[in-house]
């Protein structure tokens, strides 16, 4: 591991200042989860890391509450999963709690914050070997594409075919979140969709965000009157894993239908994915268990699935199912 | 005079005890059977050790720090195949801390896998040893490689080795094992077990069965990543500190490396963090730190400590070979097994030991016509080597799932079969008190049930069987027991604890004998000057130890007794008899334990013994040899969701023996680990190589998944203790037999849930989805 300076300014600006003229040497660390592994793999090899814990002021405020806002929800970039998953999310917003509290360990989520979740780097075990150069790391070609696969993408991918690994992403999604970005020109306000950038865009990074722009906040709007929402996950080891596949699903209940649902996919795609045509198929609906048999395989439609990942399309298919019984009221079959 | 004595002791299952003559060497004692009333040994007791460990005082090989001490890294090949055309290590001495670097590979020598040995490095710290391998120069002709088992084995596939590939051996690997065998490209054949006429049995067959059962390359994982810490003393002496389960393995390869006499190579192994059949000797299978770590403290003239890292640990320790088995099974119209032949071939890279174990041979035994056949397939890949039951779960994978799906085809309950065709009397016992306490039947009938109702969530059992030899050893631990005028009671023995909680089980014994409390006794385990001693392989060390710590305790007590009859003016020592409390009487007269020693002449009372030959194997012999078989079934319960291919196992009822069980604690604790590494083989664990580089994509603990707390069964063990009287305290092994079902009877219970097979293992999620989808 390259030694570095640890930098702790004492506000956000000094630390988006000392970061934004040169993001590879100097970067910011919040909870420090995933950039402590970048640095052990030799993948990132800053001078500085800029210490977001270290800042007070209002901005350290704002970045580390959680707190009701207007109906819906205000969440600090340093707030921990551990906080969210304890938190007082209420029916509407519990996809988000589930989500929370099912990545990683404790421990982890005792330290890692929802900002360094949503910007952390792709688990790819071919972007983390050291001795590997991949698209990603500035190779010529995606070594999982006709390579090791089966935990890679089957929506979204090429060139390149990460799955994002942020799970509070995915529940962010199915919630449309906005974020509160904070940068030179100020502060911005972007919807969480916009946060992520396919590879085909950008295959060097996952996000959208400026150099030296800084996620202050994140915005969950208020539920609607019969919002309820759920996390469903499988993963192949019960004990800190990552998942296979994840969904996020938030659905609006009026009278005996559905109104409106929003389904996030996770651990499919380079990013958070929107099953719209499945959300689509749902509005107006009365749920049933035949209802989301039927649906649930518009969840993965356009799915391109590489040589070992075909078991994403109805791993998918089946969390969609559960999700939909959950937030639905309608018991899952045992 | 008669070499031996004939004692008529108590032997079979606890309850169910027969008269057995037994021929026992002269000088040994009557050996502990089924009559005899033990006060501590088969107590439950908590390691003598365990307080240590727990407060973090325990010291690890990790934790050694000498004056001194520099610490050395190793550079491994990046290439699966190639041969070195320079090496230049001199640039690394101009790193910062840098004392001194060596070249591990010659000049036109070949690496034969990712991450083999190029050149190693001291430093003053690990950082700065570590980041001076970048500056050594090696310049490297990359040659084509094969990491794929069934690529190997194709006609013009690139070949792993040139000439001879001689066996390498450990005290991890099963005694029966091994043998010549030729190479014809990258397959060797290995010799193979036959009875009867496997062809002539098929013939007769009126059901067959006949598949592919493949198994993937398993690493070991020890918590306790391989270590070694080397000190020279003078210049034909040296200290080592290792995590081994073999000190004098270590020893040797020590003296053997630097010629110099085993007695001058000094090593210790206070406490270890894991060892599963990886850690014979100062070097990894796949690594030669023993080497490196004492040439590099000669050159430096400094202690030397060399950790391996995580990666390293999974690419150059060694391994649990791979497996393709074709399994061919006959049967009549009753499901009477007709014929058993298994054809495997297996990968440990690029070593051998790729075999299958004695499950097909040895266990359903009424089949009259078996043959297993295996060969070893190379590979550019690290290599394998003994672990834990070498073969063992794969072939207990293949065989068990192979006898559940020819049971669907017969239409015959699979437990009834199984019980159909094991001889052993031992096996057929658990095989029926496993079927009652799991509720064999009933739980067969609701997993049915709830699959006809075509529920979301399946259930299904299985059950799989292990056998195992009692490899305990003659002469190999020389444990020393003595007594002093204060009464002081020390055991010293050479071994190391593994774990398996020897250290414990070496006071209890003598405290026992002597019939003192067990916190009286002192044990000094752990380091070569303390006696020879056995390596922690095969099952043997509470075997091979413990009735040496008796013969001892007895031989201290048969002094004192003496001593007691001059102090209590008889004949003989043998008109003595002893209290509860260790006190010596004869008559009316009495001398407490605590007065007896004050008039021990001399300091101490001292004695050295060691442990002959097993001297039986009642009930059951072991097909590999005059020595008992041991016994052990596993029962499985699983559950699989249709929609998502997850499988979780709610519950094992594990049903085991290891002779006299002498701490129910320790026992038990053994059987939970085997079950917690048959849960991982079973479900998750699996090294990936990556077929374009050659390496290996999940080096770490993060995608090379070992199970944890919410993958692990409710595991209800059951206890069958025999009294074999192989030795003199009826110890027998467990370590590896605890492991070997485990995997076997879940792959079982997953075919029973969904009707199908999932011959290969590890089962993920998306082989149960795909296996779901292809009967739609």
């Amino acid at each position: 591991m390259k030694p570095f300076t640890l930098i702790r300014p004492s506000t956000l600006t000094a630390a988006r200042d000392r970061v934004g003229g040169a993001p590879d040497k100097r970067v910011l660390r919040a909870g420090g989860i995933d950039l402590i592994d970048l640095l052990k793999e030799g993948i990132a090899g800053p001078d500085e890391l800029v210490d977001l814990k270290a800042i007070k002021g209002a901005d350290a405020e704002a970045m580390r509450a959680l707190a009701a806002e207007g109906g819906g929800w205000s969440i600090g970039a340093l707030v921990t999963l551990a906080q969210i998953a304890e938190s007082g999310l209420g029916d509407a917003h519990a996809v988000l709690r589930e989500a929370a509290g099912s990545a990683a360990t404790p421990g982890i989520r005792a330290a890692a914050t929802i900002g360094g979740n949503l910007l952390q780097r792709p688990r790819c075990w071919y972007f983390r070997h050291q001795g590997l150069v991949c698209l990603k790391k500035g190779g010529d070609a995606c070594l999982a594409d006709g390579g090791e696969n089966r935990s890679h993408a089957i929506l979204g991918g090429g060139p390149c075919f990460i799955v994002h690994p942020s799970t509070l992403a995915v529940a962010l999604v199915a919630l449309a979140a906005e974020l509160e970005i904070v940068g030179d020109a100020g502060t911005r306000t972007s919807p969480i969709d916009k946060l992520f950038a396919l590879p085909r865009v950008s295959p060097m990074s996952e996000h959208t965000l400026a150099a030296g722009e800084v996620i202050r906040r994140i915005r969950l709007p208020a539920g609607a009157a019969g919002q309820r929402s759920v996390y469903e996950v499988a993963k192949a080891r019960q004990s800190f894993d990552w998942p296979l596949a994840e969904v996020a699903a938030s659905v609006v209940l009026e009278g005996g239908t559905i109104k409106s649902a929003r389904i996030g996919l996770g651990h499919v795609a380079p990013v958070p994915w929107r099953a719209v045509q499945l959300e689509e198929a749902l509005a107006g609906q009365t749920p049933s268990a035949e209802l989301f048999a039927r649906v649930a395989p518009l969840a993965t439609a356009g799915a391109r699935a590489l040589g070992q990942n075909a078991y994403k399309i109805p791993l998918t298919q089946g969390l969609v199912r559960s999700a939909l019984h959950r937030a639905c009221g309608i018991a899952v079959p045992d | 005079m008669p070499e031996t004595t004939t004692y008529t002791l108590r032997l079979g299952l606890e309850g169910e005890l027969h008269d057995v003559k037994v021929e026992v060497p002269k000088g040994e004692p009557k050996p502990w059977d089924g009559a005899v009333k033990l006060k501590i040994v088969g107590r439950a007791t908590p390691r003598i050790d365990g307080p240590r460990k727990v407060n973090g005082e325990a010291t690890f090989t990790h934790d050694v720090r000498l004056p001194d001490m520099l610490h050395a890294a190793i550079l491994r090949s990046p290439h699966p195949a190639a041969t070195i055309e320079h090496i230049d290590v001199t640039p690394a001495l101009k790193r910062p801390g840098v004392k001194a670097a060596i070249a591990l590979a010659k000049v036109g020598g070949r690496v034969r896998f990712a991450g083999a040995d190029v050149a190693a490095v001291a430093a003053s710290t690990r950082a700065e040893a570590r980041d001076a391998l970048a500056a050594i120069e090696v310049r490297y002709k990359v040659e084509p490689f094969v990491v794929d088992l069934h690529e190997a084995m194709q006609p013009g596939a690139p070949q792993v080795h040139e000439g001879e590939v001689k066996e390498r051996r450990t005290e991890g690997d099963e005694p029966s094992e091994g043998g010549d065998a030729r190479r014809q490209g990258n397959v060797r054949m290995n010799p193979s077990l036959s009875k009867g006429n496997t062809g002539k049995g098929l013939r007769m067959a009126k059901v067959t069965h006949e598949a592919t059962y493949a198994t993937q390359v398993h690493t070991h994982s020890a918590l306790e990543t391989h270590s070694v810490v080397i000190r020279w003393d003078g210049p034909k002496s040296m200290t080592a500190w290792c995590s081994t389960q073999g000190i004098f393995s270590v020893r040797d390869e020590l003296a053997n490396i630097f010629d110099l006499k085993p007695a001058d190579v000094r090593v210790i192994c206070e406490h270890m963090g894991g060892g599963f059949g990886a850690k014979f000797g100062a070097s990894a299978p796949g690594s030669r730190m023993g080497w490196a770590a004492g040439e590099l403290a000669r050159q430096t003239k400094r202690p030397v400590s060399l950790l391996l890292d995580r990666h390293e640990e999974h690419v150059c320790t060694g391994n649990r070979p791979s497996s393709s088995q074709r399994v061919t099974l006959g049967a009549d119209a009753s499901g009477k097994l007709t014929a058993i032949h298994v054809v495997a071939h297996g990968s440990a890279g690029v070593a051998t030991g790729a075999g299958v174990g004695n499950n097909a041979f040895g266990i359903y035994t009424r089949c009259p016509h078996i043959k297993v056949e295996s060969h070893d397939v190379f590979t550019n890949a690290g290599p394998g080597t003994a672990f834990r039951a070498p073969g063992h779960p794969q072939g207990a994978f293949a065989l068990e799932l192979a006898l559940d799906e020819l049971a669907a085809k017969v239409g015959v309950d699979p437990l009834a079969l199984r019980l159909d065709h094991v001889e052993h009397p031992i096996r057929r016992r658990q095989l029926e008190i496993g079927r009652d306490r799991f509720r064999w039947a009933e739980r067969r009938r609701e997993a049915d049930a709830r699959r006809a109702r075509g529920a979301r969530v399946l259930h299904g059992v299985g059950v799989a069987s292990s056998i195992w030899g009692d490899y305990g050893r003659k002469g190999a631990a020389v444990v020393t027991v003595s007594v002093d005028r204060a009464g002081a009671i020390e055991v010293r023995n050479g071994v190391q604890d593994i774990g398996g909680g020897i250290t414990t089980v070496l006071g209890m014994v003598v405290a026992e004998v002597l019939g003192r409390p067990l916190a009286e006794v002192r044990v000094l385990v752990g380091e070569s000057t303390l006696g020879a001693s056995v390596g922690s392989g095969g099952s043997q060390t509470t075997s091979s130890v413990a009735p040496a710590a008796r013969n001892a305790a007895e031989a201290v007590k048969g002094q004192l007794a003496e001593l007691a009859a001059r102090l209590l003016d008889r004949k003989s020592a043998g008109e003595i008899t002893w209290g509860e409390d260790g006190s010596a009487r004869a008559g009316s007269k009495s001398l407490s334990f605590a007065e007896l020693c004050k008039k021990i002449d001399g300091e101490a009372i001292v004695a050295t013994a060691t442990r002959p030959e097993t001297y039986s194997s009642y009930p059951m012999r072991h097909p590999g040899g005059p020595f008992y078989q041991i016994a052990g079934v596993q029962f499985a319960a699983v559950t699989v969701d249709t929609w998502t291919g997850v499988v979780k196992v709610p519950e094992i009822v594990a049903v085991h023996e290891c002779g006299r069980v002498h701490n129910p604690l320790t026992t038990r604790s053994q059987i939970n680990g085997g079950i917690m590494l048959g849960v991982g083989y079973a479900l998750m664990e699996e090294r990936i190589l990556d077929r374009g580089s050659g390496r290996m994509l999940n080096p770490n603990l993060e995608s090379y998944k070992i199970a944890g707390a919410r993958d692990l069964p409710a595991v209800d063990i059951i206890l069958t203790e025999v009294h074999t009287g192989a030795n003199s305290t009826g110890a027998i092994g467990i370590g590896e037999p605890a492991t070997i079902p485990t995997a076997a009877a879940i792959a079982c219970a997953i075919h029973h849930a969904i009707k199908r097979p999932i011959r290969t293992l590890p089962i993920t999620p998306d082989a149960v989805l795909a296996a779901l989808q292809g009967g739609a």
